[in-house]
């Protein structure tokens, strides 16, 4: 099937459902702005003999964009897993808040309030956008709860509010109808409008990523993990990423960005680390970053570094780790 | 003492042939990513051409030759070729159903070939023995021992010391770095199977001869079969670990076989002995380390067949009802009689099997968990419906589903944390033991077979062939308006979404481990609740109606005409009710149901999704969009316009 013609017109102004802000205006981990949500130290990981992440350290505040970059291979989709749960660190520890992440599964930090995208693109393919969406907001409905069965008749809901969303939540008429408008009014927000009835296998790239992050929203996160958010997107799209990202941080959310886009980054964040083979080697605010020798060495420049000429980069390491 | 020696030599020998035939296994698998099912199949044909040539005075070393270094390599680069190659990259299950569609017709091909009646026995290559501290033990035994130290020898020497055997390890770790150093990831992987059907093959000609009662088809595919447990010892990748398990095995079977039955009561020591290896497997399995949660960077791009909504699939049960109900009155009450004609026993059957195509179509289509055992729970249901109350009431029908869902709780619960193939490996080490142990013990179905009395409720009895054949009927109808409304619900989408990403899954607070459970249980309930109106449909259920491998075959023609749709289930179970019933086609129905899914490929919909059949063929209960509407059917707007869109370019592309 080709790709679907869409109209991606990009993330709009439109309010953000209560469903993505609730959490984040009735919690204490991490409600001031300012205050680390995020506190990762001396994290390591090693595949065989091969060091991913030695020792990294860094912070994410709520309200605040945190930045992450370097070069491909440089472990920060391997801090991803670290933090979200699907990769065991071999040592450090990750706090969330103030609490320890160890030997907590990923399911439950999601439902703590960490939420990630993924560089590539973990859909539920055979689902429609909203449905995907709809996954992400029912996640807390446990199995002996009475929505359980009752979503199983779409018939017998009621009718469904096409207004504002307080409507639909004081007015639920059914649990299938908050989701559904919800997981619209989440689409609508990243800026696919109308595209919640197209299998999400069917869909671009850009807008899959979107959807993505949709699905990311809807569980009401803390805390934000962005893989590469943009690749895919064209300049317009990026750029309305970028405001949409702002007024998530806005709203008290911390986020932690994976991107390989220098202007995106330059212009959100309010803090970059910069990764390259498995340690941090720089941080600070942007104009910090930017004029960092070292980083300008490892990654923005073009210059060679004594570094990255011999062994094994932990990109192979990644590989290999994924593939055992 | 001296009986212990003897026990142990025997038990080493049978445990290098479960380690000569799992390596075989491992080999395939770590070359190529296939776990071959039809393993213990191809030693079997190759014990069965053996004793072939042997019938027509070949010499036994040109015996040997033509089929160890000629048949089996041949065959395995045949099949490597011509059914594997296009399946890499495909999903998960779809390799599990191709071989296993392998493993029936080789099955098919021998009953056809060599007929069950009669006695074959083969002899050892040197008859005789020879003593060792006093004790007369068997050459027949020393030559396996040697052979299985030789392979032993030789792999090592493959794998460290060759070129090849670099490659081979190589291409396990990374496919993409492989071809990128020059050598080809097919040769590697059709070395691969060479190898493994000649090892296979080996182990298949070793064992005949240990077989006194001669050589049976069903019995030397099971044999082989063991192979598997120690091959997951080895975790289906370390050599070592695989020949110590397969020793293990052997000795322990020997052992117990030999030594337990004089202390357990009359009668259950040959059936433990029966199931030992299976639950070795069960154990390995459950030992196995849990596998790590990871992305799967890749999306399924298969189009969906759609989700019939709530008042439409309503809708459709009524008109299939009025359907049958028309049917039974064209047909009238003679033919509809279950011993009078064919047809009879079809349409009732079609009913009770469709009932376990639908628990499969939950299971597998929608959760993607393979399940071999669907058969065991259909024969536990049948038990419990015979035995509860003296049969034939309601609260057979309940105790059956609800034994049955609480077994199936049992058996995924400790494998829940393994990949697909595993507890896939498990239901089949689950169904054997069950059919083993249990469906061959003459005291669970009785000599006769079990009775089972239809239903009868105050004023509303099902003891006539009409009555029992509406009756099954109509509980098919509910059971696909339930599996249609799980698949609607908020539990159904969790199914579908663990089964495309389960990293996903975990990623936004779901707990996988739970679902995977609770889907089981609830389909193994459902095949109970068949398996309990097909003991009130036959009205007496005996050993053989739950054979394991029957229940491999229907798996796969409901995969043949799609595993995803309530259509699919229907048209599998009157396929398999028609084969199964009509003289002279229940021969070659693994036949077909093999060359089925081999023809099918990788078309994960089946025919019922296939692009050309959906383009030309339009039945009226299949429709085909690109999406799932079911969910939220009732909404209007801008949607509307997309999804219509979508449709005209799916249709354009088509």
């Amino acid at each position: 099937m080709p790709p679907v013609d869409q109209d991606v017109s990009g993330p709009t102004d439109a309010p953000l459902p209560a469903a993505v802000t609730e959490r984040l205006e009735s919690d204490d981990a991490g409600a001031a702005d300012g205050t680390p949500v995020l506190t990762v130290s001396e994290v390591a990981v090693r595949f065989g003999g091969v060091a991913a992440l030695s020792a990294v350290n860094l912070t994410a505040m709520a309200g605040a964009v945190t930045g992450l970059i370097g070069p491909n291979g440089a472990g920060k989709t391997t801090l991803f897993n670290v933090i979200s749960g699907l990769q065991q660190p071999d040592g450090g520890r990750v706090l969330f808040g103030r609490t320890n992440l160890a030997g907590i599964s990923p399911h439950r930090r999601a439902r703590m309030g960490i939420a990630r995208t993924f560089q590539r693109l973990e859909l539920f393919g055979t689902l429609t956008a909203g449905e995907n969406v709809q996954v992400g907001l029912e996640s807390a409905v446990k199995w002996w709860q009475w929505r359980h069965v009752r979503s199983s008749f779409p018939w017998r809901r009621g009718p469904l509010s096409a207004g504002g969303e307080s409507a639909a939540v004081e007015d639920p008429g059914g649990p299938g109808s908050l989701a559904v408008t919800t997981a619209d009014r989440l689409l609508a927000g990243v800026g696919l409008a109308g595209t919640s009835r197209n299998q999400a296998s069917a869909m671009p790239t850009g807008s899959a990523r979107m959807v993505e992050l949709a699905r990311a929203l809807a569980i009401g996160p803390k805390l934000l993990l962005l893989d590469e958010p943009g690749s895919g997107l064209d300049d317009s799209e990026s750029e309305a990423l970028g405001t949409l990202l702002t007024r998530l941080a806005a709203s008290g959310m911390a986020i932690l960005l994976v991107e390989h886009d220098m202007d995106l980054v330059m212009r959100i964040c309010d803090t970059i680390h910069v990764l390259d083979f498995g340690e941090v080697i720089a941080s600070g605010s942007p104009d910090e970053v930017r004029a960092d020798p070292a980083v300008q060495a490892a990654y923005l420049g073009a210059g060679a570094t004594p570094g990255s000429a011999g062994g094994p980069g932990p990109d192979r390491a990644d590989q290999e780790g994924a593939g055992s | 003492m001296n009986q212990f020696l003897e026990f142990t030599v025997l038990g080493i020998a049978i445990g290098a042939c479960y380690a000569i035939s799992a390596t075989g296994l491992v080999v395939t698998y770590t070359t190529s990513g296939v776990f071959n099912f039809a393993h213990g199949a191809v030693g079997m044909i190759a014990a069965f051409c053996y004793w072939e040539l042997l019938a027509h005075h070949v010499p036994v070393a040109l015996s040997l030759v033509i089929i160890l270094l000629i048949g089996g390599p041949v065959l395995g680069a045949f099949v490597e070729r011509v059914f594997m190659r296009r399946m890499y990259g495909a999903s998960a299950e779809r390799p599990i159903m191709v071989t296993l569609g392998l493993l029936l017709i080789l099955m098919g091909a021998a009953i056809l070939i060599w007929s069950p009646t009669v006695t074959r026995t083969v002899s050892p290559l040197v008859s005789g023995t020879f003593p060792l501290f006093g004790v007369n033990l068997p050459w027949q035994d020393l030559i396996i021992l040697i052979v299985a130290i030789v392979v032993a020898v030789a792999l090592r020497f493959l794998f460290y010391s060759t070129r090849l055997g670099f490659a081979l390890r190589a291409v396990v770790d990374d496919p993409d770095l492989l071809t990128m150093s020059g050598a080809s990831p097919n040769a590697m992987s059709r070395t691969g199977w060479m190898m493994g059907f000649f090892l296979a093959a080996l182990a298949g000609v070793l064992i005949a001869p240990t077989l006194g009662t001669g050589i049976q088809v069903d019995t030397l595919t099971l044999l082989v079969v063991n192979g598997y447990a120690a091959a997951v010892v080895g975790r289906l990748k370390n050599i070592p670990m695989t020949f110590v398990g397969g020793i293990v095995l052997g000795l322990l079977v020997t052992y117990f076989q030999n030594y337990a039955p004089q202390h357990l009561p009359q009668g259950i020591g040959a059936e433990l002995t029966a199931v030992f290896p299976m639950v070795f497997l069960f154990i390995a399995l459950v030992a196995m380390p849990s596998v790590r949660l990871r992305a799967v960077g890749r999306l399924s791009t298969i189009r969906i067949p759609r989700v019939a909504g709530g008042r439409e699939s309503l809708a459709a049960g009524v008109l299939f009802i009025v359907a049958a109900i028309i049917f039974s009155l064209f047909f009238g009450p003679v033919f509809l009689s279950q011993g009078l004609s064919t047809v009879g026993p079809i349409a009732g059957q079609t009913m009770v099997y469709g009932i376990i195509a639908l628990s499969l179509v939950l299971l597998t289509g929608y959760a993607g968990q393979v399940s071999l055992c669907q058969f065991a729970f259909m024969g536990i249901g049948a038990f419990c419906m015979g035995k509860v109350a003296g049969g034939g009431s309601l609260l057979g029908l309940v105790v059956a589903v609800a034994v049955c869902a609480a077994v199936g709780a049992l058996i995924a619960l400790p494998t829940i944390r393994l990949r697909g193939l595993y507890l896939a490996l498990a239901t089949f080490a689950f169904a054997e033991a069950v059919q083993l142990g249990l469906f061959a013990d003459t005291r669970v179905y009785g000599n006769q077979g079990l009775n089972v009395n239809r239903i009868v409720l105050p004023g509303l009895s099902f003891e006539s062939d009409h009555a029992e054949f509406m009756l099954v009927t109509v509980v098919f109808v509910l059971a696909a308006l339930l599996v249609l409304a799980i698949r609607r619900s908020l539990f159904g989408r969790r199914l579908v979404a663990m089964n495309d990403s389960p990293a996903a899954c975990a990623t936004v607070g779901l707990n996988i481990s739970f679902t995977k459970v609770a889907v089981f249980a609830i389909s193994a309930g459902l095949a109970g609740l068949g398996g309990a109106l097909w003991g009130t449909l036959q009205t007496t259920v005996g050993t053989t109606d739950f054979d394991i491998f029957s229940g491999v075959m229907f798996l796969l023609f409901l995969v043949v005409w799609s595993v995803r749709t309530v259509s699919g289930a229907f048209l599998a179970a009157l396929t398999f009710a028609v084969f199964t019933n009509v003289q002279g086609l229940s021969k070659v129905e693994g036949l077909f149901a093999g060359g089925g899914i081999i023809l099918i490929g990788r078309a994960a919909n089946g025919i019922l999704g296939l692009e050309w059949f959906a383009d030309r063929i339009r039945l009226p209960w299949v429709k085909r969009t690109g999406t799932t509407l079911g969910a939220h059917d009732d909404i209007t707007g801008p949607a509307q316009g997309d999804f219509g869109l979508l449709e005209g370019e799916a249709r354009a592309a088509g």
